[in-house]
């Protein structure tokens, strides 16, 4: 299990593979002001990825694999932005 | 002032650093015909534009660049040192008379002439411009435009790649983050909903609905290899020639409209204290919930919405207020260029993500400090070109900004590959000047030793030169940067060079603070100077000297009372919560009554009474309508 939920944050640990998604949008679901810390990710399949587009929770912490850190969180981060820049993502709340 | 001319000043600066970013480009690889043609456009573009004022002289100059530009264009040759040197007097004259049309109104008594000066340095033969490149696909005109790409696309010769993975792909095991990741030299990605996605309660997880699209600054061939098991889902398309300038750079901001930057902070400071309202109706549901529950449970919902609402306003006003650093950066080439020729030094100065977006506050208020980094780059850090020759250094030095986002930070290091700072040279100065006693000043460890260029009143420079003034300077840059809740790093390396870091916050509105109680008392801690709390047992914390101290993850940290600090009566209960601030250069636990919870807020400079007091860095107003002093840790330990 690498999505652990604790006092109001998601945090997103190790490999996080396919089977993750589910738990992780529950637990987006349960809570539209959750934070995602992802200051322990190593790895994230797309399936993940795409939850934290499609929710855009607040996202804290930086990992230490430059994929993740330099190319995949900026893109996921700047997504955001354009969604709340564009007016869209209220309606996805 | 005339909006012609308010609007001249403003693309005329633009075209200036466009040109300059081109020039580069073609001194790094002389045969990229996409550079050529992005200065090509800047320089005409500009021609027409300086026609519309009294420029004359600039008019001229220009005109011979562009023939001489044609020329190359024509001829398929290459730019030669001479026509280089041409073309930047060319672009850093109209960037000075820019200057004197905002300030004086017009070019000054001189331009004549060094406008003549300039065009016999320049002068050829006039060719014809040939025609611009092809376009390129839709899919990709679209992709170079995305903000995600800005500052990030490859010079020439690299590739652009849109990834539209099958929507059942995931059932079958595939992870096309992993293909993706898989692409050599990977620039930057974009994800993108491929279509409209469903309510977020209808989503399903295992379905495919993202379209990744990606540069990277290898070729096509490379590129598409990492896709070669997915050839039906993979667009390549080469980026350079037609790509490196946007084609068309209006329609991006068609739509786009100019606000007053002081009605943006009005909203960020409204919205501000709209959260801060929010935090007020807590208290409420809390009285409510001692008689009625059922009314408490609503005010909690209604809370919760406007909290949402709350915070979609803040990314909105945060993400409108991101403006791009180049208009900031663009003078410094040209002051980097007149501070090497005012000491007779040779010096290659680079900027690297000069698109990156910051916020507003932050972008105008980098401009000094940067300067002044630069210049002592220049002048203190890079050696004379005979010396670095003695060093087996080539003549010309190195100074290269390179500015990028991590998450919700900007980081910008300064770079040069001068002569680095010696740290015992530092101790002995400090210990000279008095600043520190000798005992401390030898026991300073290298990273504290770095620091100490940040010293008030502090200089290690042998010659008082005319660039960098007279060691005022790196506090003042500490100062600001502090000022923009930002922390400068210091590496070096006697020999090999310097690099300073520095790290600021992308948006500047809220700050997260942690409130404490320190003597029964409640303040703000600034989250961004903490890093980390933990709790231990009062027996773990150890008399050591004169002071207390404690082990940390096998480091020992001093432990110091916040209480007392404050010159309040210490803590007495059995366990220790302790709030640990690397924001001195060196691990310090501070030792508070409670953790309180976390807020995120604005916080008022601190003005009046309170600024007398060092300690205290702003107020901030509570949900009750209490104000919270906010300490400012660095100050507090100093």
């Amino acid at each position: 299990m690498t999505v652990r939920v604790a006092d109001g944050v998601i945090f997103l640990e190790g490999a996080c593979p396919v089977e993750d998604a589910e738990p992780l949008l529950l637990a987006l679901q349960d809570c539209a002001a959750a934070q995602v810390d992802v200051s322990g990710l190593e790895r994230m399949h797309l399936a993940v990825a795409q939850l934290l587009l499609a929710a855009g929770p607040a996202i804290a912490g930086a990992p230490e694999p430059a994929f993740l850190r330099d190319l995949l969180l900026p893109a996921i981060a700047a997504f955001a932005r354009e969604q709340t820049v564009s007016g869209r993502s209220d309606a996805d709340l | 002032m005339d909006e012609l001319l308010t609007q001249f000043l403003i693309e005329g600066r633009e075209l200036t650093a466009d040109a300059h970013r081109a020039l580069q480009r073609l001194e790094r690889a002389g045969d990229d015909a996409a550079a050529l043609d992005a200065l090509f456009r800047a320089i005409h573009t500009l021609k027409g534009s300086v026609g519309l004022f009294e420029m004359k002289p600039a008019e001229r100059m220009l005109h011979a660049a562009e023939t001489s530009l044609a020329r190359l264009r024509g001829e398929d040759a290459l730019l030669t040192v001479g026509e280089r040197d041409g073309l930047v007097a060319v672009i850093d004259q109209l960037d000075r008379w820019i200057d004197a049309m905002e300030s004086a109104g017009r070019l000054p008594e001189t331009a004549e002439a060094t406008a003549r000066e300039i065009v016999a340095e320049i002068s050829r033969e006039p060719g014809e411009p040939a025609g611009l490149p092809a376009p390129p696909p839709d899919w990709l005109s679209t992709l170079l435009l995305r903000p995600q790409f800005a500052g990030r696309l490859p010079a020439a010769g690299g590739t652009a790649f849109r990834y539209s993975p099958d929507t059942d792909c995931f059932f079958r095991g595939e992870d096309p983050l992993a293909t993706a990741a898989a692409v050599p030299d990977l620039l930057a990605l974009a994800l993108l909903p491929a279509g409209p996605w469903p309510e977020f309660d209808e989503f399903d997880p295992f379905r495919c609905r993202t379209i990744i699209e990606g540069v990277s600054s290898a070729d096509a061939e490379s590129v598409g290899a990492a896709f070669r098991l997915v050839p039906d889902q993979i667009a390549v398309g080469r980026v350079g020639a037609a790509a490196a300038a946007p084609a068309d750079p209006g329609a991006a901001s068609q739509s786009a409209l100019r606000v007053e930057g002081h009605k943006l902070d009005r909203l960020a400071r409204l919205a501000g204290e709209l959260s801060v309202a929010v935090h007020g109706l807590d208290g409420l549901a809390g009285r409510a919930g001692l008689s009625d529950r059922a009314l408490a449970a609503d005010l909690k919902r209604a809370q919760a919405a406007i909290e949402n609402a709350t915070g979609s306003l803040h990314a909105t006003i945060a993400a409108i207020r991101l403006v791009p650093l180049a208009p900031v950066l663009r003078r410094l080439p040209r002051l980097a260029r007149e501070v090497a020729a005012a000491l007779g030094k040779e010096v290659d100065f680079v900027i690297r993500g000069e698109n990156t977006e910051a916020d507003k506050q932050i972008a105008d208020a980098l401009f000094e400090p940067l300067l002044h980094l630069v210049r002592n780059a220049i002048d203190h850090g890079i050696e004379f070109p005979d010396e670095r020759e003695g060093g087996g250094k080539s003549p010309r030095g190195r100074v290269s900004l390179d500015i990028e986002t991590h998450g919700e930070r900007l980081h910008i290091s300064l770079a040069d590959d001068g002569a680095g700072i010696d740290p015992e040279h530092l101790r002995e100065a400090a210990i000279a000047k008095g600043l520190v006693e000798r005992e401390a000043g030898e026991n300073l460890s290298t990273a504290q030793a770095l620091r100490l260029i940040f010293a008030p009143g502090f200089s290690t420079a042998k010659a008082v030169s005319s660039v960098s003034g007279r060691g005022v300077g790196m506090d003042a840059v500490l100062a600001a940067v502090e000022r923009l809740q930002g922390s400068i790093e210091v590496e070096s390396t006697p020999g090999t060079g310097t690099t300073l870091r520095l790290d600021l916050p992308l948006n500047a509105i809220l700050t997260r603070l942690l409130t404490v109680s320190a003597g029964g008392e409640l303040f703000g801690l600034r989250l961004d100077q903490i890093s980390e709390t933990l709790r231990v047992e009062e027996h773990e914390i150890h008399a050591v000297g004169q002071g207390r101290a404690c082990v940390i993850r096998g480091r020992t940290v001093p432990v110091l009372e916040l209480a007392t600090l404050l010159g309040k009566p210490g803590e007495t209960t059995g366990a220790a919560r302790l709030v640990v601030t690397e924001a001195t250069g060196e691990p310090v636990a501070v030792r508070v009554g409670e953790w309180g919870g976390r807020l995120d807020t604005m916080i008022r400079e601190r003005s009046g009474l309170l600024a007398a007091i060092p300690a205290i860095g702003g107020t901030a107003v509570l949900g009750d309508g209490g104000v919270l002093l906010v300490l400012d840790l660095p100050e507090l330990l100093s």
